[in-house]
Order: structure tokens, then sequence, then C-alpha cells
């Protein structure tokens, strides 16, 4: 067994005990005390920086808090937090560096309550842009510019590999390809990319056995999994499915339908003014042939600037089952300062359902207010007509959840990108 | 199968629309009346209808 | 890998060695440092502990690096302004050597160049020079100046008096699975160039590695 995992070294600055987890890794080190940051190359560990920070802040996993991630053992080391401040509003967010020495280093980040699991990339990905958004490539994935910003260390506790100060900054681009994050910080001295994967946080908790619930995220992440897009697509597809079934049903029915004339006035007219009862009439009996379909009754009548109304009682001859409705046709026109308009049409058509086969005869009360004398009309019965409202509505219907399921895929997608550059509240890169 | 609720609901839907069409449904809704007197035919100016709407337009002429 | 063994000459442990064509080798017990002359064995100085390190590689780690089984017999600790790294020394069962850098855990496997060219002096060295070795073309990213700060095992060369080296990293444009630098390395005159690939622990299919308490 090799030397104990920690080492046991005491600050200059208040002499309290300070801990090295990675040995030799680590290259400063913050007093948990006094919060000096030292130098933990130096057997002496001398002060970097005095304790600096405006605030103090609590890691919600704590220091030396071991836990599994991806079946790899992992202890939290180091902690430090950050922020950027855009149009005036500062957002922190807290960075956990884990460490296993088989493994190397690993870190957490939370900002919101959202969680992602990075780890350093060695490659650096192609850059390129596409209209005034750019992206990058690694490993065939494409990531979109999410966020350009500065970055500034307020707060550390722990160790870390580097030399950290409060007051450090980097300028920190961040690329998105959900549920993946492509972040690169650049300083003077060197670029570094990191690769981070969103994880939610019950997952984290799980993981260090960390107790309580987390906080609940807020708002949509920059690299947050896209949870509404593949269910609106896929139900996209099952809805033109049926959508295409539903049409192919319509053809089918459009095609195949008789529209079978079963009785037709000739020619006919009658005298508005004469007394009502005068002029109710019977149609002589027609047959109506096969199985249960829809009637159509037009009504055709040559109003110029009036009305014509026609109440009409079917009459099956053997039941003596009826079916009573009433038309109207209604035209006007004329000319005014805007030129022709016309309002009104001449002709009406009446849809009953699901008449039975069996003799009809038409029982028809016409009445009318025309400016002639008398009115010529027609009535036309036709059965086994298809109508287009049934297959729409149907249509309309289905197209309900698939909408709802794309407004939600939406209003993420906004949401989300609501945080980046790319607002479209915005003209300028700021938020 | 994806979206089980969705697609039953489609299949139901369909279903509807098939037997609707088979039988001829239409958005009207004409008043049913049953057993209708004889003397239609031979009196057709004294039969009233039955449909409420009728009266309400007020355009019926109020004959005999 | 034929083990040897001979009586260290200041403290007369018995010393094994895990390689016969060591050159200078360190007294795991008393720490001295030792020059192979012809058949002798000289101490030529002594070494102070090396600080307890957190790399999983030690001296007898094994492990496979392109299907040839390795050992790890020596080590060089080196230190710069931003930190330090280990070079392992690997010797494999075909007799061929490698080195190993360990920084932070980022591990990279690199050999002796087969065909480097005319190499500049170490004043004429410049970040974003570019020269042609072993067929690819690298361009020099960084220079770095760091110090022995240590060493342990067996090493194929005398290091006792060497306090300094320039190292000049070098990159690749070039994509491929496997991410290639080259080193210059200008400790020793004529400067000695290597080619590398990055690599994870896992690659070697380490066995031994150093054992951490509690983990």
């Amino acid at each position: 067994m090799s030397a104990p995992a920690v080492s046991s070294l005491s600050c200059p600055q208040c002499g309290a005990a300070i801990t090295l987890r990675t040995l030799d890794q680590a290259q400063s080190v913050v007093c948990s005390s006094c919060g000096s940051i030292l130098d933990a190359r130096d057997p002496n560990l001398h002060v970097l920086q005095a304790f600096e920070a405006k605030q103090k802040f609590t890691p919600q996993i704590p220091l030396g808090t071991r836990g599994a991630l991806k079946g790899e053992k992992w202890e939290v080391v180091g902690y430090q937090v950050r922020r950027i401040t855009i149009d005036g509003t500062s957002y922190y967010w807290e960075e956990y560096l884990l460490f296993n020495p088989y493994k190397g280093f690993r870190y957490l980040t939370q900002y919101d309550g959202h969680w992602n699991d990075v780890q350093i990339v060695k490659a650096a990905p192609a850059e390129s842009i596409n209209g005034r958004q750019p992206f990058v490539t690694l490993y065939g994935e494409t990531f979109k510019h999410f966020q350009t910003a500065t970055a500034y260390t307020e707060f550390v506790l722990g160790e870390f590999p580097w030399q950290v100060r409060v007051g450090d900054h980097a300028v920190v681009r961040d690329f998105v390809a959900p549920p993946r994050m492509l972040s690169e910080e650049s300083t003077p001295d060197e670029t570094t990319w990191s690769l981070g994967t969103y994880t939610p946080a019950a997952q984290i908790w799980k993981a260090f056995s960390l107790p309580g619930k987390p906080l609940r995220p807020r708002g949509v992440y920059a690299n947050q999994p896209d949870e509404y897009r593949p269910v609106a697509g896929s139900m996209a597809k099952r809805y033109l499915l049926f959508a295409a079934i539903i049409v192919g049903l319509g053809v089918l029915r459009f095609v195949t339908a008789a529209r079978e004339t079963v009785f037709a006035t000739d020619s006919s007219f009658f005298r508005p003014g004469a007394p009502a009862d005068s002029l109710a009439f019977v149609t002589p009996t027609f047959t109506v042939k096969g199985r249960t379909t829809d009637l159509e009754v037009t009504t055709e009548a040559q109003v110029d600037n009036g009305w014509a109304y026609f109440d009409y009682a079917l009459v099956n001859e053997q039941t003596g089952t009826t079916y009573e409705f009433g038309r109207e046709v209604s035209y006007y026109y004329g000319r005014d300062s805007d030129g022709a308009w016309s309002e009104g049409s001449r002709r009406d058509r009446a849809l009953l359902p699901s008449v039975p086969a069996g003799q009809y005869f038409l029982r028809v009360l016409p009445e009318a207010q025309v400016p002639t004398d008398f009115l010529e009309y027609r009535i036309v019965v036709r059965r086994d007509v298809p109508i287009v409202t049934p297959y729409l509505v149907c249509l309309a219907l289905l197209a309900i959840p698939p909408i709802f399921w794309a407004l939600r895929a939406w209003g993420m997608e906004s949401a989300r990108w609501k945080e980046s550059d790319y607002a479209p509240d915005d003209d300028d890169d700021d938020e | 199968m994806k979206h089980p609720i969705y697609t039953t609901f489609a299949a139901l839907l369909v279903i509807m629309l098939v037997a609707a069409e088979a039988r001829g449904w239409t958005p009207m809704r004409p008043t049913e009346v049953k057993n209708i007197p004889r003397s239609i035919r031979d009196n057709p100016g004294a039969y009233r209808p039955h449909y409420r709407s009728f009266f309400g337009t007020g355009r019926y002429l109020r004959g005999k | 890998m034929t083990a040897r063994t001979a009586a260290c000459p200041n403290c007369g442990a018995t010393i094994e060695f895990r390689w016969s064509g060591a050159v200078q080798s360190i007294c795991p017990y008393c720490k001295a440092v030792l020059v192979r002359r012809d058949v002798d064995l000289e101490k030529v100085g002594t070494v102070s502990d090396l600080p307890p390190t957190s790399s999983p590689i030690q001296l007898g780690t094994e492990g496979r690096w392109k299907n040839d089984p390795f050992t790890v017999v020596g080590r060089i600790v080196y230190a710069y302004d931003r930190g330090g790294w280990n070079e392992w020394y690997l010797r494999t069962a075909s007799g061929a050597s490698a080195w190993l850098s360990d920084a932070q855990g980022d591990l990279a496997v690199s050999t002796p160049a087969n065909d480097a060219g005319p190499l500049p002096a170490p004043g004429e060295l410049a970040v974003g020079q570019s020269y042609a070795i072993d067929g690819i073309l690298f361009h020099v990213a960084s220079l770095t100046r760091a110090r022995y700060a240590g060493v342990e095992g067996e090493l194929p060369f005398e290091s006792w008096d060497r306090h300094e080296a320039l190292f000049a990293d070098l990159d690749t444009e070039g994509k491929g699975a496997e991410l290639r630098f080259a080193t210059i390395d200008y400790s020793d005159l004529p400067p000695a160039v290597y080619v590398g690939t990055y690599v994870e622990l896992d690659d070697l299919a380490p066995r031994n590695l150093r054992r951490f308490e509690g983990w």
C-alpha cells in the first residue's frame, strides 16, 4: 500500500491543518479556516492570495465526499463559484472538482439547479460559421454557439491542479448540442476545451448519497435535453399516417358516391302574394332505393333582391315518418361607391342524414318577398351525396395533440435560447 | 407502440368516420316526426310543421 | 525480463534490476544514485525522498503498449513554473523502450522518432515553427523550461548532474483516432526527438498500479 491518500501540512497564515487529497497534482490549496490560497507545490505553502472573496458560499456536495459516477469512484476535492455579468445582472454557478487517482480529474457544474458532468477534451474541435451563428464539430456532432462571456472566479475551497485566485477570469464560449455542451475557456496563456453532459440533479444526489432533495431546476438550461421535440416529431408522423388514411377514405367516398337524382321539379313558379295555404303542395311519390344514406335537397329560386322560404316535409309513404325542415334562399345586389356588390345565394343545399330506402313525397309550402309577382324555382332531390365536413373535422381533431406537443417543444426551445446570446428580443450580443 | 392513447383516439375517430359515412351522416338535424296524419296529402296547407325555429322566424304567414 | 541483482555500494542492500541495460539506478533503500561503470556500480550522489504522488503508476507497473508488454523501470520528475509531471521509463518485452509522460492524470506514450531531420539550436526555437518528423508536419506549440525535481529507479542515461532541461512541445493538425504530438528534448546534445500519442490508463491494460488507501 502506498503513502496515505492525504498528506498533512499547516497553513502559514493561521496554523490550521491543511490536507492535500491530490498530493503532487495540487498546485493551489485553500485553507478552510482562514480562506487563504496557498501554493501547494511549496513545502512551506506560501500564500498566493489572502482571502479576497466578497461573499462566502457553501458547497452542496461537501469537500471530501465520495460518490460513484458511471461506475467510477470520485471524490470532491475542490469547489469554485464563478460569475458572469450580463447587462448589469450577475449570474453565479458552482464548479466541483472531482478526483480519482486512477482516472484523473472531472468536474460537476451547477446553475439554477441544472447539473452538468464535465470532462476536459484534448482535441480542439473544428470551428465554422453558419449565417450569424458559429458552430463547432467534434466527433461528428455539431454544437451551436450559445453564449460568449467572461467568467470570474468569485470563491474557492479545496485544492486545484492549477494556480487559482479569486478574480481570475477567462473568456468562456459555450456551444450546445443538447444534452451535451462544448465550452472553450481562454486566457492569454492557454485555451482549454471541455465537454459537459447534462445530468439530472437526482442522479447527482444518488451518486453522492446527499441528504434531502436537490433544488428544483429553474428554466431551461443551455444543454438540457429536449424532452418535447422528439415526442412532437413522432406524434406528427403518427398524425400524417392517420391523415393519409382519412384523406384516402375521403377520396374513396367521393369517387364511389352515387349522387343519384331521385326527384326534380321542372321549372316551376308561384305567386308570392297568394294566400299561404293555397301555395302548399305535395309532390308525386318518388322512390329512394339502395342503402340508407344521405339525401340532398337543393332549392333554387330566382330571387332578385328578395328572399324565398320553403317549408319542407319529406314523408315516407309507408312508415309515415316525416323529416321537417325549412330552407331559405336570398339574394341582394346593387352598386355603391365601391362598385357592384352582392349578398346571399339563389341556391340552397340541405343534406338530410341517414334516410332509409322507401317511397317518399315532399310537402312544400313556399313563401317569398320579392319585387316581382311570381317567382321561378326548382327543387332537386339526390341521394348518396358526399360531403367534406366529417373528414375536415377528423383531420382537425386529430391535429390537436400534435399541435399541442409542437407548441410545448417550441416553448422549451424558446425558453432555452432566451438565455443565450441569440435571444430574439435583443439586437446585440448581450441579453 | 408509441403514443398508445393518441393512436387509439385516432383509430376510434377513423372507425366513427367510416360508420358515419356508411350511414350517410350529415350535420343537419331535421325534425323527425312519426305517424303524421294521412290527410297531409289531401290538405297540404293545413299541415303545420313541428320545428320551433319555424315559429321563431316570424315569417310564417299566419293563414287559417 | 531477466532480473539481475547486485549489492549497493553505499548501504550493501541487495538491489534487483528490472532491466539489464540501465545506465543509472537509484537504490530504493538509501537513495544513492548509482551509475554503472562496466561491471561495477559507483555511487555518484544521493537523491532526496520524492514527495508522495497521486499518480497511479509506480515502478514495477506492467502493461501493454501496441501489443508489446512493458514494465515501468524508472522515473524522472520534472517541475516547471506551472507545476510538474512524471516521465516514466518503460522497457518492453521485445527490448524496445518508451517514455510514458504523466501530467495531472493525462498520459501519453512517446518513442524516439525515426526520422527527424535537422533541428534548430535551443536558442532558435520559437512557437509556431513547423518541422517534419517521421513524415508528419508538426508545429511548435509551447516551450517549457523544466527542472529535474527527482529521479527514481533505472534510467538509460546519467541524470545526476542535470538540473534543467528545455522541452519543445509540438502538435499536429492531422485528425485521426489518436492525437499525436512530438517533443524535442534539449537535455542533451544532440537533442532527442520523440513522437507520442495520448492514451487513457485503461488503454495500457495496466497491472500492479499504485494502491491508495481508501481507493
